[in-house]
């Protein structure tokens, strides 16, 4: 690995240094527990004994394993909220999903016509959409909220997937028209002579070597929309299309206190799968957010 | 360029994203503007229909919770900007210069929690921090965090940086690695000692990413929502409101009395605030660029 003996290579020049060693381990040791303790806590009290659930040894391990607080928690989710774990996360995976396939499918064009063709106010949109990048969603809240009701698709899937795919394209536009500008001039040039159309430069020259733009944009297109939370509120306030993020919320915030080992297990329900995929996808996750950062 | 000229086919790969990104963000942007200068309450169908001027911005300056969530705003940004990036860069520096068996690994821990929702994380904290939470378990306190006024803020910017301090981390990874080493070899040949190495050498060169990770976490900070909503919902008695959060209530969860026009307005200033940073951000990197 290259990177792992860059690392070594940098670190030699502190390893002389005692006291830098020891302030290091501290402190890194330090934030490393801060880290993990909520988590670890919170998986702590999902799989304690309703019995147990309010002590455990050293604050962690607890007296009594049990999933039952599991159990309780697909329970109390479909009766209290009409709405089942599976189907919130059946939810979010159609919401996410299309959103993300609607917007690289849009961006990857869009993005060519800016980097490779000219059009009048060329710069100026893409201005707007760099600007837009900086904006809060919650600014188009009340206008999008009108718009969706004037259109006749609030309260479904199409409602949220058009909010994020006007909020979210200009991000695959932007790192779709970078990538694009990155590939070497003599490729499409050579393309050119031999009569490729632009349509065949695009498909046959260009996307195959981006790649790894569409996949940057893809993990953080998915974080977003998987994530995301006021749209999907306010713009899908009926239960039975709820996301997970909405839904947990409910759950975690509702007037009719749920008890803390369902509370717990409800948390972790939408923390594990993440995780999972996390643990498989970590280095893609990683270069993916740094490449999406350095746009700005 | 492939053509010399304005093709017309080119709208045909323009046309389906602009037309999205117009009807779904620029559109209702610009609306937000306008409709703040109008009342409305969410039950009409023309909301133009009673123009009041600049009444909605009377009433939120004449309210001191707007005056509290704008305050929160900035003190929320600022933990963001300073606090957040200040720590993540030590963070960083230690980890990439710390010859640790397990960097990777450390580097990946510290990431996680940004790859979770805001809305998972929020609840996370939230137990904790409760009255019967582990937090005063451990240390042998029984205080409600989550009800002080003077504290609430704090421990929302707090947990906001449990989350996404290793962004900013993995931000300033890439900034590391592209760093010149032969300075830090030569600093080794002077004789530097480590501190002198980190505060003349390392931090110098990291500048840029610093100012990065400051304007992401700028953009970020107005953006906060989720994290507010589900630990306090802008409580006790909207002293951790937010603007964004602020807005949500004028709008939508007033039940029934909904001052839709006075949300527009708080919408109209969040859009003020960030188009100041991005003017000021263009002029910064125009003086930049003439030196």
């Amino acid at each position: 690995m290259v990177e792992a003996s860059k690392i070594n290579n940098y670190g030699a020049s502190f390893k002389r240094s005692p006291i830098f060693y020891i302030i290091t381990r501290i402190v890194v040791l330090f934030f490393i527990i801060i880290i993990i303790f909520p988590l670890l806590y919170t998986l702590s009290l999902s799989v304690r004994s309703p019995e147990t659930v309010y002590s455990a040894r050293y604050f962690l391990i607890p007296y009594e394993f049990s999933f039952e607080n599991y159990i309780d928690a697909f329970v109390n989710a479909e009766q209290k909220l009409k709405v089942s774990f599976p189907r919130m996360f059946l939810n979010s995976a159609v919401v996410t999903s299309l959103s993300v396939t609607l917007i690289i499918s849009m961006s990857i064009f869009a993005a060519f016509a800016f980097s490779h063709l000219r059009f009048p106010l060329k710069e100026s949109l893409y201005n707007v959409m760099i600007a837009s990048v900086a904006m809060p969603a919650q600014v188009l809240l009340i206008p999008l909220f009108y718009i969706l009701i004037y259109l006749g698709i609030i309260n479904t899937y199409q409602a949220v997937i058009l909010a994020y795919a006007g909020f979210l394209i200009p991000i695959g536009i932007l790192i779709l028209r970078m990538f694009y500008e990155q590939i070497p001039y003599e490729l499409t040039e050579a393309g050119t002579v031999d009569g490729a159309s632009d349509f065949q430069l695009l498909m046959k020259v260009l996307l195959p070597l981006a790649k790894p733009a569409i996949a940057t944009c893809v993990i953080l297109l998915f974080l977003d929309t998987w994530n995301e939370f006021i749209y999907a509120m306010i713009f899908m306030q009926d239960p039975t299309i709820h996301t997970v993020p909405v839904g947990l919320a409910k759950i975690g915030t509702s007037r009719y206190q749920v008890n803390i080992g369902t509370y717990s297990a409800s948390v972790m329900i939408t923390i594990i799968p993440v995780m999972i995929i996390f643990a498989v996808f970590q280095r893609w996750f990683i270069a993916g957010m740094t490449m999406g950062a350095l746009k700005h | 360029m492939i053509y010399k000229t304005f093709q017309f086919r080119t709208l045909l790969y323009l046309l389906p994203a602009v037309f999205i990104f117009l009807t779904f963000n620029v559109i209702p942007g610009l609306t937000s503007l306008v409709l703040s200068f109008f009342d409305f309450t969410g039950f009409e169908t023309n909301l133009f229909r009673k123009f009041v001027g600049f009444d909605n911005f009377i009433k939120i300056y004449e309210d001191k919770y707007f005056w509290i969530a704008l305050k929160n705003t900035f003190l929320f940004v600022f933990g963001a900007v300073f606090i957040q990036t200040g720590i993540a860069l030590i963070l960083s520096i230690f980890i990439f210069f710390g010859n640790f068996k397990f960097s990777v690994l450390v580097r990946s821990i510290i990431f996680f929690p940004c790859v979770l929702a805001p809305v998972s994380v929020g609840l996370v904290w939230k137990k904790i921090l409760e009255q019967d939470g582990v937090l005063n378990s451990i240390l042998g306190l029984d205080y409600s965090w989550l009800s002080s006024i003077s504290l609430v803020m704090w421990l929302i910017i707090m947990v906001n940086t449990w989350q996404w301090i290793g962004y900013n981390l993995v931000i300033y990874y890439a900034g590391l690695q592209s760093m010149n080493i032969e300075l830090l070899e030569a600093s080794d040949i002077d004789g530097a000692n480590w501190s002198q190495k980190i505060f003349s050498i390392v931090i110098p060169l990291l500048w840029p990413t610093t100012i990065l990770n400051m304007i992401l976490n700028l953009i970020g900070g107005f953006r906060a929502f989720d994290i507010v909503y589900v630990l306090t919902r802008g409580g006790p008695a909207h002293y951790s409101e937010v603007l964004a959060s602020y807005l949500y209530y004028y709008s939508f969860s007033a039940g029934g009395h909904n001052k839709m026009g006075v949300g527009a307005s708080v919408a109209f200033v969040i859009f003020a605030c960030i188009l100041t940073i991005a003017i000021a951000r263009i002029i910064v990197s125009k003086r930049i660029e003439r030196r």
